[in-house]
């Protein structure tokens, strides 16, 4: 409804829409259309003139509105194209449907709203991660004493930062106490220690450990680093080894009693895409880590592995410490032991077929043959007898 | 077949020339009266508000649902059957 449209020069099913919407109740459908434009001017003109009044006092708040019209001021024309740019095809908006697609409009810009927000927000945290990351790695590098402030500076971004949840990886590392990989045992957990303790250890990977830290930090590793081994768990795999590194982190960290960076997972796909999916607020999550792990300490980077140990005798067998490629199952190992002697099916169908077609090629050529293998015997008789009568003849 | 009422059936199954509102499937008494009340008197004018929309039967339900104050399963039921004359007739 435009504003300065007076309702005098609307339809009267356009002021009947116009009161429906309003939730006016309607005169008798055999009303003049005067008496419609009085109930017209009496409810709705008045509700905006009250909504002037408001929004000129409102102009601050209303400058987010300002990019976002308000479907029911727009003209027909506007309205359609508005529809038609979010990918609806409205029909003609005539009296009866301009209200739905009025609030069809609404619902589409609400929820572009929803999704700009979103994508604020991860754009906040993106930038962030970067900002962090290069600092990491300008001090890794000069091994200055700015270390401080990158991490006063993580921590303040990481306590802004959302957690990510870390249940999946509890367990693993529950099961084995830790062995320290740094005797070094402070009470605050945070960047300075691990960057100290990653160039101690620099020799065997330092770029890898910078960049886990700093990806620690900003919890938004893009890559699964493998490490070489410099824990006692030479049983992993490289892989493995980054994930549940990350898990002790996190739980030393969470025991240092830092603050969100300890539990911030990174380095690896899963994160990134709990980072994406949705960020639950993980303060009890946190609490618990240090709790169930109050004792366990620091390692230079602190990062931890440990391998799920297996249980052994829970089914009465005997570890096993290399697993076949796929899980097979005990029959199907001896139903492949007993295959191997026996000939395979298919084969065994070709061959009946082979064996059945030259039967029947044989049978059929024999039968073909017998009457002309008789009826060539005949004539060899009747040639050997005329032969022999021949001879006979020529004999005498 | 499985879920259409008899309703539905009779009024799919010819043209509806000029049968009254209640006709529709979904459409009763109360309903009709409704529809008579905002001009929609014959079950050809409704058809008309449907394609109107282009045939969108969501939003139609929703303009049922506004206009007559109808339930989501009445006016459901008198968009799929408006639908299914308009693939049979139209």
């Amino acid at each position: 409804m435009p504003f300065a449209e007076d309702p005098a020069h609307l339809s009267k099913s356009r002021l009947k829409s116009d009161l429906v919407a309003h939730n006016v109740a309607l005169p008798s459908a055999a009303s003049k259309k005067a008496v419609y434009v009085e109930l017209h001017l009496k409810h709705i003109d008045q509700k905006n003139a009250a909504d002037f009044s408001s929004d000129e006092e409102d102009r601050a708040d209303d400058k987010k509105d300002a990019e976002m019209p308000v479907p029911s001021c727009l003209t027909d024309e506007d309205l359609k194209a508005m529809l038609r740019k979010h990918g609806v095809k409205p029909g003609p908006i005539t009296a009866s449907t301009r209200v739905l697609y009025e609030r069809k409009l609404h619902k589409l810009l609400q929820s572009d709203r929803r999704e700009r927000l979103n994508e604020a927000d991860k754009a906040v945290l993106y930038s962030d991660s970067e900002e962090e990351k290069k600092q990491q790695e300008k001090d890794q590098d000069s091994g200055s004493e700015k270390q401080p402030d990158p991490s006063d500076q993580t921590q303040k971004e990481s306590s802004q930062n959302h957690v990510f949840y870390p249940q999946c990886f509890l367990p693993s590392s529950r099961l084995r106490p830790c062995p320290p990989r740094n005797t070094e045992s402070s009470s605050n957990w945070n960047s300075r220690n691990a960057l100290k303790s990653s160039e101690r250890s620099q020799s065997q990977c330092s770029q890898i450990i910078s960049t886990s830290t700093a990806d620690h930090h900003t919890g938004l590793g893009s890559t699964v680093l493998p490490r070489s081994k410099s824990t006692d768990d030479s049983s992993l795999s490289s892989q493995y080894f980054s994930i549940t590194q990350m898990v002790e982190e996190m739980e030393n960290s969470s025991s240092r009693s830092v603050t969100d960076n300890a539990c911030e997972f990174n380095g690896t796909s899963v994160q990134e895409n709990w980072a994406q999916s949705d960020r639950p607020p993980q303060e009890p999550v946190k609490d618990a880590f240090k709790d169930i792990l109050p004792g366990s300490k620091t390692t230079p980077t602190g990062i931890y592995v440990t391998r799920r140990r297996p249980i052994k005798g829970a089914a009465q067998r005997p570890v096993q410490y290399s697993y076949p490629d796929s899980p097979v199952s005990p029959m199907t190992q001896q139903r492949r032991e007993v295959e191997r002697y026996l000939v395979p099916i298919h084969i065994q169908i070709l061959v009946f077929i082979i064996v059945a077609c030259v039967l029947y090629l044989i049978y059929v050529n024999v039968e073909g043959s017998l009457s002309y293998w008789s009826y060539g015997e005949d004539r060899l008789l009747v040639q050997a007898e005329s032969q022999d009568a021949e001879a006979d003849y020529a004999q005498d | 077949m499985s879920t259409t009422s008899q309703k539905h059936r009779d009024f799919v199954g010819e043209p509806m020339a000029d049968k009254p509102v209640t006709a529709l499937s979904g459409i009763g008494e109360t309903l009709g009266k409704k529809l008579e009340e905002n001009g929609f008197d014959k079950a050809y004018v409704v058809l008309g508000q449907f394609l109107l929309l282009r045939k969108d039967t969501e939003m139609f339900t929703d303009w049922l649902k506004d206009s007559i104050g109808a339930n989501s399963r009445q006016a459901s039921s008198c968009a799929q059957c408006l639908k299914e004359w308009c693939d049979a007739f139209l």
